[in-house]
């Protein structure tokens, strides 16, 4: 029972690193419908923005990820002008994004290759792993502040989407572009946002994954399960991709857990497998029918 | 730069080339765009080199049966992911991709993680038989498109609803394009393990099946010449530019978010390479007819 | 004989009733006609007797044999096909391409028929590329024969998507507002047109229309739905003088509509 306990608990805390990813994929799917396969390696540049900034300037945990956020939210807007923005005047369909998303992909993974190498680099260790203990289950001091900030960051979120104007207009265009729109929303700036919220999340996920494991080019594949999460709650839904991320993260810790390591990404893809056959609107996703 | 060196450059091509024949049949001709079939062309490998090694399967047999173990196993994907829209069907392409990828990691009786070799004294794939099979390839694929069932093809591509309403079996349709890229793409992995004569699953990643699918955008979709010189083009030419490495990968995926903001239909937009003559033949008729005229 | 028969049709999305018990019977070689409002359930009605929409309640006889729940391929090959309102042709291809692909159910050839060229295949393309051509003609195509679809004049696509469902040698031809913005002149040539595709074809045609013109004048008989319900039912003249429909198309006020 306490390593089940335990488990669920590392489970919860790379599943918040999850979710923090999921939602910068989920929300420009809502908005622009496609798969945008460049916020892997927007989340591996953050991880990268931290861990210089951590080594080179020796800066303390807040402003590394400070700094990361700032470099990400630059980047993914940047992006969106340079790759998107022209395929939206031209209302092409989704598949260009989708391929222009993945020349993105490829040149940030390259460009960090060539330019740094393909060495994975470990963080300092800014926080030991030793933390506290309740009963005979250790929670590491990273865990807790993975959740901690995780979790404001999430709940700051779904805050700005309910609460605010701002939310408000990304709710109306993701519901249809094309009428919030006709109805004034002023659809250029809400895509604007939507992009640097994502880039933002990302960049904080970006340096908690680098702190818990380590940074590497190609550490934009687990974007993938990022893709994962948000199929399981439902492509689009923001409740539905924090929900998927969890649970992915708490399987993940059980799968590694209980079975094998080596068996803990096929099990998240025959996961993902799973649920687009059985279930592909995913367990908060909405279902569409055609129109004639 | 030696012969040797040039050939294996070729043979390298031309697997590639085979790949992208059989992934432009899906992607370039039916529309629907896959992240997976790395997985497929893994299969073919291992299938293949099974096969050639312990079984002792002479190396073409080996290669046809490569093709349709891949075949096969894409029927059984298709069957489950074919009915799925737009990102759902890509994604559950990755899913797939990498669920293979994975299982072949797993298994250790064919080396896991660790590869697969396969002995020297197995025949290794030469430039003879690249070119062989490719030009049956592109023979057959070029005569099924201009069928009425390639045609059928390009009908989904285009509209799915009216090509319901005209009475093609969509669903039919996607998992014969699928069944037949997929072979296609086992048989190049059968080809490509007999070149490198060694199996490392990691080398069957998405960034494999990503560059396949690039290479087929380029060239232009709809276009098998489109996709021999997409192929030629990213596979030859950057051999050539070794000392930049991985820049040539940032010059790629440069290169693909250019060609989908400035071209997006690829080099060859749709058009065949017949069709570029006809046309220009055309001219030249017209151009013959005025003088006479003016004579 | 009656050829297609519809028996209380029903419709629901969600709470709402598309279509309410719709019972409706199209004579073999007629023109029926289908008008009413906008949102009226015309449009929905043609989705499901193609099977894009499946049924909530009734059924639908072709032929005396129930089609309903048959995929939409099905209904096709069975001899029923349509044009749309918002027309969805093959953008890309050309006009020749278009009608082409929809003969294919015109020969039998196999895959590997095709894989080799076998005799059976060339035997089947010529075939399909002489019908294609006599259609073209017909449908006074011929000399825009290359043009990509997606490049066609308005007018052009809507004729030339009724040339691709013609293409399908069908029993029975569904038109969603054929005549959906195109001039008096271009709307008075489909009119000709439809007529003459149907005495060559042997068809039968359901046609949703608002040119009240056009309907009057082609069809046999007339329906008309309202909120989804079948309001009126009868020849032009019988539906020109029903007081529920002058009433549910010009209101209580009586404001004379141009085109009706």
């Amino acid at each position: 029972m306490e390593k089940f306990i335990q488990f669920l608990i590392n489970g919860i805390a790379i599943g918040s690193i999850y979710a923090l990813m999921t939602v910068g994929y989920s929300l420009v799917y809502s908005i622009m419908n496609f798969s945008n396969f460049a916020h892997g390696g927007v989340i591996m540049l953050g991880s990268y923005f931290g861990f210089f900034a951590i080594t080179i300037l020796k800066a303390p945990f807040w402003l590394a990820a400070l700094i990361a956020m700032t470099g990400t939210t630059l980047l993914a807007v940047v992006i969106e002008r340079l790759a998107y923005d022209p395929l939206r005047r031209r209302q092409a369909p989704s598949l260009y994004y989708i391929i222009s998303a993945m020349g993105i992909s490829i040149f940030l993974e390259n460009i960090v290759l060539a330019t740094l190498g393909a060495d994975f680099r470990n963080y300092p260790p800014l926080f030991q792993t030793s933390g506290f203990y309740i009963g005979g289950i250790s929670i590491g001091k990273l865990d807790v502040l993975i959740l901690v900030v995780g979790t404001i960051s999430l709940f700051g979120l779904m805050w700005l989407i309910e609460k605010t104007k701002i939310g408000l207009a990304i709710r109306a265009t993701s519901f249809n572009l094309r009428a919030a729109n006709l109805m004034g929303v002023n659809t250029e700036f809400v895509i604007f946002v939507v992009f640097g919220l994502g880039g933002l999340l990302a960049g904080l996920a970006g340096v908690m994954y680098g702190l818990r494991y380590t940074v590497w080019p190609q550490m934009g594949l687990i974007t993938n399960k990022a893709f994962v999460a948000a199929v399981f709650g439902g492509l689009g839904s923001l409740p539905g991709a924090i929900v998927g991320a969890i649970s992915l993260g708490i399987i993940e810790a059980m799968a590694t857990g209980y079975i094998s390591s080596n068996l803990r990404d096929l099990i998240a893809f025959v996961l993902l497998v799973t649920i687009l056959v059985v279930r592909p609107s995913g367990i908060m996703g909405k279902a569409t029918e055609d129109k004639a | 730069m030696s012969w040797a060196y040039i050939t294996t450059v070729l043979i390298m091509t031309g697997i590639n080339l085979l790949a992208v024949i059989g992934l432009s049949v899906l992607t370039g001709f039916t529309g629907l765009f896959s992240f997976g079939h790395a997985g497929f062309m893994a299969i073919g490998a291992y299938t293949s080199a099974i096969l050639t090694v312990w079984l002792g399967v002479p190396y073409y047999l080996a290669l046809l049966i490569a093709g349709l173990a891949a075949g096969l196993i894409s029927l059984v994907i298709g069957r489950l992911t074919l009915k799925l829209k737009g990102d759902y069907f890509i994604i559950a392409t990755l899913g797939f991709g990498e669920s293979i990828r994975l299982l072949f990691n797993w298994f250790d009786p064919i080396g896991g993680s660790r590869g697969f070799r396969i002995p020297s004294e197995i025949h290794y794939t030469s430039l003879s038989d690249v070119i062989i099979i490719n030009l049956i390839a592109l023979i057959l694929i070029a005569n099924l498109i201009n069928s009425r069932h390639g045609r059928n093809f390009k009908a989904i591509r285009e509209e799915e609803m009216a090509s319901q309403v005209i009475g093609i079996n969509i669903f039919r349709y996607k998992m014969l394009s699928f069944f037949i890229s997929a072979v296609l793409v086992g048989i190049a992995g059968g080809m490509l393990a007999h070149l490198t004569h060694f199996l490392i699953p990691r080398n069957f990643d998405m960034t494999k099946s990503t560059f396949l699918t690039i290479m087929v955008i380029l060239g232009g979709l709809g276009s098998l010449s489109g996709s021999v010189i997409g192929t030629v083009v990213l596979t030859f030419i950057p051999e050539f530019l070794r000392n930049f490495n991985e820049w040539r990968y940032v010059i790629f995926g440069f290169l693909v978010v250019l060609v989908m903001v400035l071209r997006p239909k690829g080099l060859m937009g749709g058009y065949e390479i017949s069709d570029l003559l006809r046309w220009v033949k055309r001219r030249l008729v017209r151009r013959r007819g005025e003088k006479n005229e003016s004579a | 004989m009656s050829l297609l028969e519809l028996r209380d049709v029903t419709k629901q999305f969600g709470g709402l009733v598309a279509v309410g018990d719709v019972s409706l019977t199209v004579e073999q070689g007629s023109i029926h006609g289908l008008i009413g409002p906008n949102g009226a359930g015309k449009t929905t009605l043609f989705n499901l007797i193609t099977g894009i929409y499946g049924l909530s309640g009734g059924t639908i006889l072709f032929e005396r044999e129930p089609i309903d729940g048959l995929a939409p391929f099905r209904i096709a090959q069975k001899g029923i096909t349509r044009t749309f309102q918002n027309i969805r042709l093959f953008k890309d291809l050309s006009v020749y391409d278009n009608v082409l692909t929809a003969c294919h159910m015109n020969t039998k050839y196999s895959v590997v028929e095709a894989l080799f060229r076998l005799p059976a295949r060339n035997q089947g393309e010529k075939k399909l590329k002489q019908e294609t051509e006599i259609l073209l003609d017909i449908m006074n195509l011929t000399d825009r024969r290359d043009v990509s679809a997606g490049n066609l004049p308005y007018g052009f696509q809507r004729r030339l998507e009724i040339a691709r469902a013609v293409a399908l040698k069908p029993t029975l031809l569904l038109l969603d507002e054929p005549a959906a913005g195109m001039n008096p002149d271009e709307t008075f040539e489909l009119l000709e047109m439809i007529k003459q595709v149907k005495r060559e074809f042997g068809l039968t045609v359901l046609i949703i229309e608002h040119h009240m013109d056009l309907i009057m004048n082609l069809c046999d008989r007339i329906m008309v739905l309202n909120f989804g319900r079948v309001l009126a039912e009868g020849s032009p003249i019988e539906i020109q003088n029903d007081p529920a429909v002058v009433q549910a198309y010009l209101g209580e006020g009586g404001n004379h509509d141009a085109r009706y």
